[in-house]
C-alpha cells in the first residue's frame, strides 16, 4: 500500500511509525519532502497484511485530521 | 495605548485557560514549570495540588468525566510529566477531554540531557491524540488553541502541551480576549442513504438489539438514545462506558454486555439479527472472540470516528457522524413511519434470558462484597456520582450501578488502571461540590493513590470512600484460581495496614464493618456524614466475580457461579 500524505507538522511521522508497528505491518520506502507553505509531502510504501493496512490506513487519516487540527 | 509587551508565555498560558473556560487544574509544582506556578500566585485560576502528578492527571480525568468539560492538569519536566502518562492514556482510551500542559527545560538545555530533561512529546506522543512542544512564545496562543478544540473532539482525548522554562518566561504581548476566534467545527452529518437503509433495516428486523457506549455521553445524545430505544420497545445494552444511557428503569435495559455483563445482555446480543452499535468500539472486553460475536447480526455501527469501522467487526452499515445528528434523523425518520415496529415481545424475550448478575456464595459469617455493593446503591441518592477502582469491585459495581446519567459512573475502562478511583472522585468533587460523589476501591488500588487523602483533607472535600477490601489483588487470585491452577502468585495483601488509623491520620474519620448485620447503618452514616468518610468494608477474600466469558472466549463459553466447593473445575 503505497500512501501519499501531508503532513502539516514532520514530528507527525513518529506517530506513523510507532502505529505501522503497532499493527504489525512495516515500510518499504519513505519519502518526505518540505514544500513552500510549511507543509510536507511524504509518499510512504507501507507492508502488511491485507486486513493490518485497511486499519492502518483508517488511523492514519484520524491521525492526520489531527494533525491538521493542530497546526491550524 | 494597548500595552503589547506586558505579558510572559506563563502569564498566556492561565489567561487562555481562563478563556476556554478552565476554572480549576490539579497539578504538582516543580523547576522548569516555575514560571507557571508563579503567574498562578494571585490569579482567578484555582489550583489544586495533588500529592502526585498521577493523581493530578486522573482528577483532570474526573471533572472532565463528570462535566463534559476539558480537565486540566500541570506538571513539571522529566519525572513530573512521565508521572502524567497513564492518566492520559486512560482519558484517551475513553474519549475523555484532557489538556496537560508540563515544563521543559530550557531550549539551549534540549537534547543535553539536562537535569529532569525528558523527551516528553515522544514519551506521551502515543498516549494522547497529540503532544506538542511549543519552542516559540509567539506560537503559544495558537497552540493552546488547538489543544482545547482536539481535547473536545468531535471525539474527545488527550492533548498535552510542553512549553520550556524560557519559553514560560518570554515576554509576549497581552493576552487580547476580543481577538477574532475559529469557528467551531460543523456538526458531522450521518449519510442520509445509510440513515435510509438503517431504516429499511428495522422494518424487516425480528431481533433487535442497541448496545450505546461512551460516544453516546462524549455527544451529548443520553436522551436521543432514550428515545430511540422507546419508540421500538426495543431491548438494549451498553458497554461499560455507556451505563447510565438507558433510562433508569427501563424494563427493556438487559444491563452491561461484555465479559462480565448480564446473562441476558450478552445472549441477547449473540441472538440479534440486527445489532445497533452507538458509539461503542468493539472492544476486546465486550466482543470477546470477534469471529463469533453476533454471527447472526446485520451490523449499524454510528460513531463519529470513521477509522472504528470495522477496526474489530466490519458493519454492513456505518453512519459516520454526530449521535445527537444520527439519533435525531432515526427518530425522525421512525416518527414518519405509517406502521412503526414495536419489538416489545422480543424484548420481554430477551430480558428472560438471563437474570442479575449471581452474588457468588460466601461462607457463613463472611461479609460478602456484592452484598456490600447491594446495599450501597440502595442506599445512594439517585444523582449520586461513583467512581470505582478497578479490579472485582470495578465489575460488582458495574453490574450493579444505577447511574442515571453517563456522567455519573466514573471508571477506568479502556485502561483499566489501578489507582483512579480516589483521584477521579476529587475531580468530580471539585465540580460539583453540593454532590455525593463516593469512590468505591479496593484494598490494592486504593494504596496506589492513598496519599491522595491529604488532598481530600486540606480542601475539605466531602468524597466518601468505600474500601472493598478482600486482602487480595482480587481480580488477579480470580484469575489465578479458575485458570492458572489455584497457583497464587503476589496476590496476597493480608498484611494491609490499618485503613481506618491511617484515614484518620490525615484527619478524616472512619469506620469499620466486618458482618452484614451492621453493614446498612454504617452505609447510611458513612452518606449522611458532612465531610468526608472512609468505610472500611473487611470481606470474604475468594468471592468471585460472575458471569465471566473467559478472554478470547464467545458467549457459549460463559462461566456461571458455581457452589462454593465446586469453584474450580477439576
Ligand atoms: C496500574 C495497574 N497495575 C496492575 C493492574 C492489574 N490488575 C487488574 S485488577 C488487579 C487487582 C486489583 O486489586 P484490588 O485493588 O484489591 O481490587 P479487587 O480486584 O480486589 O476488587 C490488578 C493487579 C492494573 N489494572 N492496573
Amino acid at each position: 500500500m503505497t500512501l501519499a500524505l501531508v503532513l502539516h507538522d514532520w514530528r507527525i511521522l513518529e506517530r506513523i511509525v510507532g502505529l505501522t508497528h503497532r499493527l504489525g505491518c512495516s515500510y518499504r520506502s519513505v519519502e518526505v519532502r518540505a514544500r513552500d507553505d510549511n507543509r510536507y509531502d511524504a509518499r510512504i510504501e507501507f507492508a502488511g497484511s491485507h486486513d493490518a493496512l485497511r486499519r492502518l490506513d483508517a488511523q492514519l487519516n484520524r491521525l492526520l485530521d489531527d494533525d491538521k487540527e493542530m497546526c491550524q | 495605548m494597548p500595552d503589547t509587551a506586558a505579558s510572559t508565555g506563563a502569564q498566556l498560558i492561565l489567561d487562555v485557560l481562563a478563556d476556554e473556560g478552565v476554572e480549576t487544574v490539579f497539578g504538582y509544582p516543580g523547576g522548569a514549570i516555575m514560571p507557571l506556578y508563579d503567574a498562578l500566585y494571585g490569579h482567578s485560576i484555582r489550583h489544586i495540588l495533588t500529592r502526585h502528578e498521577q493523581a493530578a492527571s486522573f482528577a483532570a480525568g474526573g471533572f472532565a468525566r463528570s462535566t463534559g468539560k476539558v480537565g486540566v492538569c500541570f506538571a513539571t519536566s522529566g519525572p513530573g510529566a512521565t508521572n502524567l502518562v497513564t492518566g492520559l492514556l486512560d482519558a484517551q482510551m475513553d474519549s475523555v477531554p484532557v489538556v496537560a500542559i508540563t515544563g521543559q527545560v530550557r531550549t539551549p538545555l534540549m537534547g543535553t540531557d539536562a537535569f529532569q530533561e525528558a523527551d516528553v512529546t515522544s514519551i506521551t506522543g502515543s498516549v494522547t491524540k497529540r503532544s506538542v512542544c511549543v519552542r516559540d512564545v509567539a506560537q503559544l496562543e495558537r497552540t493552546l488553541r488547538a489543544a482545547f478544540r482536539l481535547a473536545r473532539g468531535p471525539r474527545p482525548g488527550s492533548v498535552l502541551v510542553d512549553v520550556p522554562q524560557d519559553v514560560l518566561k518570554a515576554p509576549c504581548a497581552r493576552f487580547n480576549p476580543l481577538a477574532p476566534r475559529r469557528r467551531t467545527q460543523p456538526t458531522l452529518k450521518a449519510d442520509d442513504d445509510a440513515l435510509d437503509a438503517t431504516i429499511d433495516l428495522i422494518r424487516g428486523a425480528r431481533r433487535p438489539v442497541a448496545i450505546v457506549g461512551g460516544g453516546a455521553r462524549s455527544a451529548g445524545a443520553t436522551h436521543l438514545f432514550r428515545e430511540f430505544c422507546a419508540l421500538l420497545e426495543l431491548p438494549h445494552t451498553a458497554t461499560i462506558n455507556g451505563l447510565g444511557c438507558a433510562e433508569p428503569g427501563d424494563l427493556r435495559f438487559l444491563g452491561m454486555l461484555g465479559m462480565h455483563g448480564w446473562k441476558a445482555a450478552n445472549l441477547a446480543v449473540n441472538e440479534a439479527d440486527v445489532l445497533f452499535a452507538f458509539g461503542m468500539r468493539f472492544d476486546d472486553r465486550v466482543t470477546g472472540r470477534p469471529d463469533r460475536f453476533a454471527r447472526g447480526a446485520t451490523v449499524v455501527h454510528a460513531d463519529v470516528d470513521a477509522s472504528e469501522f470495522g477496526k474489530v467487526i466490519s458493519p454492513h452499515i456505518a453512519l459516520r457522524g454526530d449521535l445527537r445528528y444520527t439519533l435525531a434523523q432515526l427518530a425522525q425518520r421512525l416518527a414518519r413511519m405509517k406502521s412503526r415496529p414495536s419489538f416489545a415481545a422480543w424484548g420481554r424475550e430477551a430480558k428472560a434470558l438471563g437474570g442479575p448478575p449471581p452474588p457468588d456464595r460466601t461462607p457463613h459469617g463472611e461479609l460478602s462484597a456484592t452484598s456490600v455493593l447491594d446495599r450501597f446503591f440502595a442506599h445512594a441518592p439517585e444523582d449520586a456520582i461513583v467512581s470505582t477502582d478497578v479490579g472485582q469491585h470495578q465489575m460488582w459495581a458495574a453490574q450493579r450501578q444505577r447511574a442515571s446519567h453517563p456522567r455519573n459512573f466514573l471508571t477506568s475502562a479502556g485502561l483499566g488502571a489501578m489507582g483512579f478511583g480516589l483521584p477521579a472522585a476529587i475531580g468530580a468533587q471539585f465540580a460539583f461540590p453540593a454532590r455525593s460523589v463516593t469512590a468505591i476501591v479496593g484494598d490494592g488500588g486504593f494504596q496506589m493513590s492513598i496519599a491522595e487523602l491529604a488532598t481530600i483533607a486540606r480542601y475539605e472535600l466531602p468524597v466518601k470512600i468505600l474500601l472493598i477490601d478482600n486482602r487480595r489483588l482480587g481480580m488477579v487470585r480470580q484469575w489465578q484460581e479458575l485458570f492458572y491452577e489455584r497457583r497464587y502468585s503476589a496476590v496476597d495483601l493480608s498484611d494491609n495496614p490499618d485503613f481506618v488509623a491511617i484515614a484518620r491520620g490525615y484527619g478524616i474519620g472512619g469506620a469499620s464493618v466486618t458482618e452484614a448485620a451492621s453493614l446498612d447503618a454504617a452505609i447510611v452514616r458513612m452518606l449522611a456524614s458532612d465531610g468526608p468518610a472512609l468505610l472500611h468494608c473487611a470481606c470474604y477474600p475468594e468471592e468471585n466475580v460472575w458471569p465471566l466469558i473467559p478472554a478470547g472466549t464467545s458467549v457459549n463459553e460463559m462461566m456461571e457461579a458455581r457452589p462454593l466447593d465446586d469453584a474450580v473445575p477439576a
